[in-house]
């Protein structure tokens, strides 16, 4: 009768622990004070490993906020990422967490391709269908999770990112494969696992003109998408029944909303929004404009930690978005100063665990210190009683 | 400590098994329990009473050693005693059978009741354990059996046992009726009485039913807001009394006495036992007394079948309601109800059957069709089916109508908020904003939300499946007048309950649930408690 909340309770439980709550100044101040913690951790990991924090501080400041350039790479990665994480604050609303967005990534790039490169639509055209038939892809790739769930039960989080593997392989073999997608041989010369470059009328111009600073226009896309994204969430009927299946799914059912159906979509939503990151990556000036089975290079997995640091809110997603952008560009720069790339990394997982975790630990503090009530364990007789009546 | 160790004290000069003194609890602004004295006895039955949120609950667990207390002393057998955590608790005997079962249901009875112990399993000297317990206190139960294939009193036995085989010297029972058929209650009592005057145990009743109060106990301590108010020998005051003592002032309306237990039966006439209801299987449910009106009935289940896993749960269940009508729907908890309200929350998809709202039938598996075709529901566990706990009052009133307060393409917040002031005002919703989380509500006004929800839709049919469960007595009376007031402008009302003094104070018509069947329908006026308990045990006639 009701095994869907069975299988999902544990999601439901963490989520209405993220959910956003009023403003706890208490929270913000363990807030800062983690953060401070992981960036002195931080400072001590690359003492430790032989470089020179102060170095490193300012190479990190130099390759993502010292000049019109440095920001310009900034927010090249932080278009695609901000989109990824608004895809995370949809499927979070709904209770169908969604863990696939690396794969759906892929899928929306892989798709882009083969549209910019297959289809002879004249003018800008192409580049709208371009994004459109990626995020169709992406979307359908989320929305065989859901069918899966459906129709098998298969739990969500599981099946949305072990599709991600799945993705990998297919992308793999798309731009390995010469009568798919792996670029054409000119002469005698050797093929790489990648792609043609897509057609400039494919491409994702700047917007404006500055001296230095180039705005794409796919941070604007994300931008526009976030409101968007925000408004549609909170503002709408659509938005408010997928926070009542969110937050009380039998509830949202006894109002009538059609939970499987709305949450199913949302996953897909949330995948096609992956999708346009992945559209965004392919046609943005962040990459080489082709096709290459590491052309994600885990902004997925980044958007998700947007997300889970913004709380699913897609407004604060925004600057977070900036931050991690901060965090890949400065982290490239580091890497040249001889810090090793994979610090980064571990500075990046620190700092994540500062945002997140205060929040959760004071709720299992404020918890503990309220009495050990709740560990009393019961079983309302009534429940399994109905099997026996 | 054995049974041998506890000497035969002399009546009247008993020592206290327990004492309490100047318990004090709080939590943050809150005293939950504010200088609390008890005193129970060895060989005596103690009678707690008190309303929803009188500090009942938040004193047992001091007493199991869950909550830490304050301040205040307690004496087991005159020596004062920490009771830091429940294994402290347990070691000097204290046990409690929980209102809601602690038992796991796939497990068998032997097996839940040796849960906890460390060392060794041994089978057969738990099974033989559980059977000599079972022997010698009347409590005959089969050690092998799964728990999950139980009845609701056969569960109330193995968490006896469970209690029992610790050798308990006071004994707290919390609401042990609940569950229970009459029948059943007063075996539970006989066997209550037997404990304590054939062993020299001591045991503490919780319970908010005066009849079962003053039936059962020896002596009552009465709480009220954390405090104790009335304190005397059950022998010595009467239930009204009891009802003074309990809400604080007095108690005069016949709903308001229905709510704590106080109406009085009807008992049965020189006929006694006359055939409850005529069998005319196979619909059990043609009413005693059929008003032929022309209109169909506003509600009207028609051979309603649901399975769950294979067990049927609902049986060609039929029932109808008419237009302004309160019709009570009895029976001991665990007979179908639960479903039945799933069904009319639109939850459940029935195998068989058909729901039919002014002779219409339902297509139930469309989400919302009920509320659609003019059914309110209060549903019975209103945090799972309810409302929503994380969204705001505002939201959970306009969840169900959220075109009406949607411009053209958004919601409006400003239409939100006017709908909500409007319900709150009417239906006297206590809440510090509209904005505030339905949470952090008490439960009455948690009960009001949905209430003025399902209301506002001007429903032709309302649901309420144990309206009054967990509310204090003035929210229970709130809600007994607006029911009522309901049937008088016309709507029909199915009222759920498996509390007989609410359906027989409310109801012009009870139904019987027996088993997922309708094993009878009767005017109130006709419903005695011998022919009402032959139908909830599934006598039709």
């Amino acid at each position: 009768m009701n095994g869907r909340q069975a299988a999902d309770g544990t999601g439901r439980r963490i989520l209405a622990r993220l959910a956003p709550g009023p403003a706890n100044w208490r929270v913000v101040g363990v807030t800062i004070l983690a953060v401070a913690a992981a960036l002195g951790l931080s400072a001590l990991l690359i003492a430790v490993t032989g470089g020179s924090p102060v170095a490193s501080v300012q190479a990190l400041f130099q390759g993502s906020m010292a000049d019109p350039t440095a920001w310009s790479s900034t927010l090249l990665f932080t278009a695609p990422l901000l989109l990824v994480a608004l895809g995370v604050c949809v499927s979070a609303r709904s209770g169908f967490f969604n863990l696939g967005q690396e794969g759906q990534v892929l899928i929306g790039a892989m798709a882009a391709t083969w549209v910019a490169l297959r289809l002879a639509i004249p003018g800008p055209v192409l580049l709208v269908v371009t994004f459109l038939v990626a995020a169709l892809a992406a979307g359908a790739w989320a929305g065989l999770s859901s069918l899966m769930y459906r129709f098998r039960g298969v739990n969500v989080v599981v099946s949305t990112m072990l599709m991600t593997f799945l993705a990998q392989q297919l992308v793999a073999y798309m731009v390995t494969t010469p009568w798919l997608l792996q670029e054409s041989r000119i002469g005698t010369g050797t093929v790489s696992p990648q792609s043609n470059k897509v057609p400039a009328n494919a491409l994702l111009g700047s917007v404006g003109e500055y001296p230095n600073l180039q705005l794409n226009a796919g941070l604007l896309l994300a931008l526009a998408t976030a409101v968007a994204v925000a408004v549609v969430l909170t503002r709408t009927r659509w938005g408010f029944r997928l926070k009542m299946v969110g937050l009380n799914p039998v509830t949202a059912e006894s109002a009538g909303v059609r939970v499987a159906a709305l949450g199913g979509f949302a996953l897909a939503v949330s995948g096609a929004l992956a999708g346009l990151a992945g559209a965004v990556l392919l046609t943005s000036p962040v990459g080489t404009n082709r096709l290459q089975a590491g052309i994600s290079n885990n902004i997925g997995w980044d958007g998700l930690l947007v997300a889970l640091v913004a709380r699913n809110r897609p407004l604060v997603a925004i600057p977070v978005a900036v931050l991690f952008g901060v965090l890949r560009s400065g982290g490239g720069f580091l890497a040249a100063t001889g810090v090793p790339p994979f610090l980064v990394d571990v500075v990046k997982a620190l700092l994540v665990l500062a945002f997140v975790a205060p929040p959760v630990v004071m709720n299992l503090i404020s918890r503990r210190s309220t009495g050990r009530a709740g560990r009393i364990v019961s079983t309302p007789a009534r429940v399994p009683e109905e099997a026996v009546a | 400590m054995t049974l041998t160790e506890r000497t035969e004290q002399p009546a009247g000069t008993r020592r206290p098994a327990l004492r309490l003194r100047g318990i004090r609890k709080a939590y943050g602004p809150v005293v939950a329990c504010d200088a609390v004295d008890l005193t129970v006895h060895t060989g005596e039955i103690h009678g707690l009473l008190g309303e929803n949120g009188a500090g009942k609950s938040t004193l047992m667990k001091i007493l199991l050693g869950l909550v830490p207390r304050d301040d205040g002393l307690i004496l087991h057998h005159g020596r004062p005693v920490a009771i830091a955590s429940p294994h402290e608790a347990m070691a000097l005997g204290l046990g409690m059978v929980h209102q809601h079962f602690s038992l796991i249901g796939p497990l068998t009875v032997w097996e839940n009741v040796i849960l906890g112990d460390s060392g060794r399993i041994d089978r057969a000297e738990a099974c033989a354990q559980v059977e000599t317990i079972g022997k010698r206190y009347g409590l005959p139960v089969d050690p092998t059996t799964r728990v999950d294939r139980l009845s609701a009193g056969e569960r109330q036995r193995v968490e006896l046992i469970k209690c029992l085989r610790r050798d308990p010297s006071v004994l707290i029972l919390d609401e042990p009726t609940s569950v229970l058929t009459q029948a059943e209650s007063a075996e539970l009592f006989t066997v209550l009485r037997r404990l304590v005057q054939t062993e020299e145990r001591a045991v503490i009743l919780i319970s908010h039913k005066l009849a079962e109060i003053t039936t059962a106990t020896d002596r009552v301590t009465v709480l009220r807001r954390g405090r104790v108010v009335f304190e005397a020998r059950t022998r010595q005051t009467s239930p009204q009394e009891l009802a003074r003592q309990m809400v604080g002032r007095e108690v005069s309306l016949r709903a308001e006495g229905a709510a704590l237990g106080l109406g009085a039966l009807p008992v049965d006439g020189p006929e006694g036992t006359a055939a409850a209801e005529p069998a005319t299987a196979p619909d059990p449910a043609v009413p005693a007394t059929p008003t032929t009106t022309s209109e169909p009935a506003a509600l009207r289940l028609r051979d309603v079948t649901v399975t769950v896993g294979g067990i049927t749960v609902l049986d060609q269940l039929n029932l109808d309601v008419r237009a302004g009508e309160i019709v009570g729907l009895y029976g001991v908890e665990g007979n179908g109800q639960a479903t039945l309200g799933d069904l009319l929350c639109g939850l459940v998809v029935p195998a068989a059957g058909t729901v039919e709202l002014a002779g219409a039938p339902v297509d139930l598996t469309r989400p919302g069709a009920l509320h659609r075709a003019g059914l309110g529901i209060v549903p019975e566990d209103r945090h799972r089916s309810g409302v929503v706990l994380d969204m705001s009052v505002a939201e959970n009133l306009a969840m169900k109508s959220l075109g009406d307060v949607s411009g053209r393409m958004l919601l409006s917040r400003r239409k939100m908020h006017a709908v909500a002031q409007r319900l709150a005002a009417e239906f006297n919703i206590v809440t510090p904003s509209m904005d505030t989380p339905v949470r952090s509500l008490s439960g009455g006004n948690q009960q009001r939300v949905v209430l003025a929800r399902e209301m506002s839709a001007n429903p032709a049919v309302l649901v309420a499946a144990q309206p009054t469960r967990g509310l204090d007595v003035g929210a229970i009376e709130d809600m007994y007048q607006r029911l009522n007031r309901a049937a008088a402008d016309g709507v029909a009302v199915l009222l759920i309950s498996t509390e007989l003094e609410e359906v027989m104070a409310l109801a012009s018509r009870i139904a019987v649930i027996s088993a997922g069947r309708i094993t009878g329908v009767l005017p109130t006026r006709e419903a005695t408690a011998e022919r009402l308990g032959m139908l909830v045990g599934g006598v039709t006639g």
